[in-house]
């Protein structure tokens, strides 16, 4: 009797699968839009973070991305999310959310991380290595190109990964609203999950396999990051 | 020839450095010594401007490679709008007779110097100055740098270069050479100094000694006038010291300009033709190693060379 429901319960999934297909697709797109975006708006802001401070324009915009940080560190992802769709990009996007709306708005958040992993890493290598490259001549661009990003990037990969997979995992907010692609109203995992699992009544069911298909997805990058990793030990080695 | 005028340092309200003028000819080897926290490192880190001095200017080989310091041009200073107010305001002595004009302005000068009366914003002439000094000998610091090559107490080989990577990466961007003309210098430099073998590990394989060698050798490679020394041998291990100690005097017997801050007496007392004691942020005692070592005039020089002798 039991092992029947059971597998009516996976029948009733598997008949979904397209659905989930899809809404596993949308999570990827607005998860890597939004890496993207944070990947170079982090960049972007930790190299005015750590820039020397030489002249009066880049100290205004090292105030700017400092309020940024600041801003988006301090609030709730769900609050910028509504407020980047109902305020900032409503006149862009009247009425129905775009999905841009989402992937700018995860964005943004996320390059407010991005930008103090990217300075923590900056900080983490020691500053002799700047004074070295310094003094034989060369500039503070190609120093901090050659010499100190490269030593940078190892320290951070796990920090960096550890926020792309919070991200991924975030984009579950984008439920809370309603968002459309071409028109069409689209759902992500956990939106998908919520609301196939109300209407079939199967509400446990759903969520396990929303949770399980997160899982993975956690699981692979997880291996990337792996790979990575190794690849830029090797002057650890020999 | 390196001439360092009037220097100053200040980290926050800690003054490291206190009214600091010395000159070093070429082929001269200083040692610089003093207790620690004297200001030694400092000195030497504002020779290449890897430390911006807060006033004061540094000039190599008749370069000026920190900011115009007005304070030490008096044709500046009475360009400021603040000298021609204190001067204006002064003028009656002038006019009734106590001093000329000449004596005046020379008093001006004094008092704006003793107060370091001058403001950010002094006025256009004052900034053409300003502008026209440092267009006529300015130089940028980077360019200055490649002539003088440093070494640091921790080494600060680039840890994801291999060492002939770390020989090599400057000269090569730079374009002062070919990469195949800065390999084949490197090469030569590392069997001289009986490294070759290690050419392509990367530094954390190495000993101490080894990397304080390559170290130097990779100054070398930029074929420097000048080598800046910041307390060579301080990290290593007793037995890597002489290793080290022994490539700095087979450079000095080859001619070249060394400045070196060390805490090794014997050596600088070896090597070095001129001494300099540094005391709380000023020069105590600068002399032949024979006039410092030998009969120091100054209460904490002998107080000093008691303790480390």
């Amino acid at each position: 009797m039991g092992n029947n429901g059971e597998r009516n319960v996976i029948e009733l999934l598997w008949s979904y699968r397209g659905m989930f297909g899809h809404a596993l697709l949308v999570t990827l797109l607005i998860a890597v839009a939004a890496i993207a975006i944070g990947l170079v708006v982090g960049v972007v802001c930790a190299s005015v973070r750590v820039a020397p401070k030489t002249n009066i324009v880049i100290r205004i915009i090292d105030k700017i991305v400092r309020l940024y940080i600041t801003i988006i560190r301090g609030t709730p992802t769900l609050l910028q999310l509504l407020i980047i769709a109902n305020v900032v990009l409503l006149p862009i996007y009247n009425a129905s959310t775009n999905i841009l709306v989402p992937m700018i708005a995860f964005g943004v958040n996320s390059g407010a991380y991005m930008a103090e992993i990217f300075r923590s890493g900056f900080n983490s290598v020691d500053r002799g290595q700047l004074e070295a490259g310094r003094s034989l001549g060369l500039s503070w661009l190609t120093t901090t190109t050659r010499i100190i990003i490269p030593q940078a990037i190892k320290t951070i990969i796990p920090t960096i990964f550890n926020e792309i997979i919070i991200l991924v995992k975030e984009t579950s907010v984008v439920s809370y609203i309603a968002i459309f692609m071409s028109g069409k109203q689209v759902y992500d995992l956990l939106g998908l999950s919520d609301k196939l699992g109300l209407s079939t009544g199967e509400y446990l069911a759903f969520l396990i396999t929303a949770a399980l298909i997160y899982l993975v997805i956690v699981l692979i990058l997880t291996l990337v990051q792996k790979i990575i990793e190794r690849r830029f030990s090797i002057s650890d080695r020999r | 020839m390196i001439d360092v005028r009037n220097l100053y340092k200040n980290f926050g309200k800690v003054k490291v450095l206190k009214a600091v003028s010395v000159k070093i000819e070429k082929g001269e080897k200083v040692a610089i010594i003093g207790p620690s926290g004297s200001g030694k490192s400092t000195l030497l880190r504002c020779m290449n401007l890897l430390e911006d001095p807060t006033y004061g200017e540094v000039w190599i080989n008749g370069r000026l490679i920190t900011p115009v310091d007005p304070y030490l041009h008096p044709d500046i200073i009475v360009k400021t709008r603040t000298f021609r107010r204190i001067f204006r305001l002064r003028y009656d002595a002038v006019r009734c007779g106590y001093m000329t004009e000449k004596e005046l302005e020379r008093e001006v000068i004094a008092d704006i110097k003793r107060h370091d009366y001058l403001r950010r914003f002094e006025g256009g002439e004052y900034r053409k100055a300003m502008r026209a000094l440092s267009h006529k000998f300015g130089e940028k610091p980077d360019n200055v740098r490649r002539g003088i090559g440093m070494v640091f107490q921790h080494f600060n080989l680039f840890n994801n270069k291999t060492v002939l990577q770390n020989l090599t990466l400057a000269p090569v961007l730079l374009k002062l050479k070919t990469k195949q003309q800065a390999t084949e210098q490197a090469m030569a430099l590392l069997r001289r100094i009986g490294l070759a073998d290690k050419a392509h590990v990367y530094p954390s394989t190495l000993s101490g000694g080894q990397k304080q060698r390559i170290a130097i050798v990779r100054a070398l490679c930029m074929d420097p006038e000048y080598m800046l020394f910041d307390e060579p041998t301080s990290a290593l291990d007793p037995e890597m010291v002489g290793e080290v100690l022994q490539l700095m005097t087979e450079l000095a017997k080859g001619g070249m300009t060394m400045v070196i801050v060390t805490h090794e007496m014997g050596f600088a007392r070896e090597v070095a033709t001129r001494v300099l004691f540094m005391d709380d942020g000023r020069i105590a005692e600068d002399g032949t190693p024979e006039q410092v070592f030998g009969a120091p005039k100054n209460a904490r020089l002998k107080d000093f060379l008691s303790k480390v002798l």
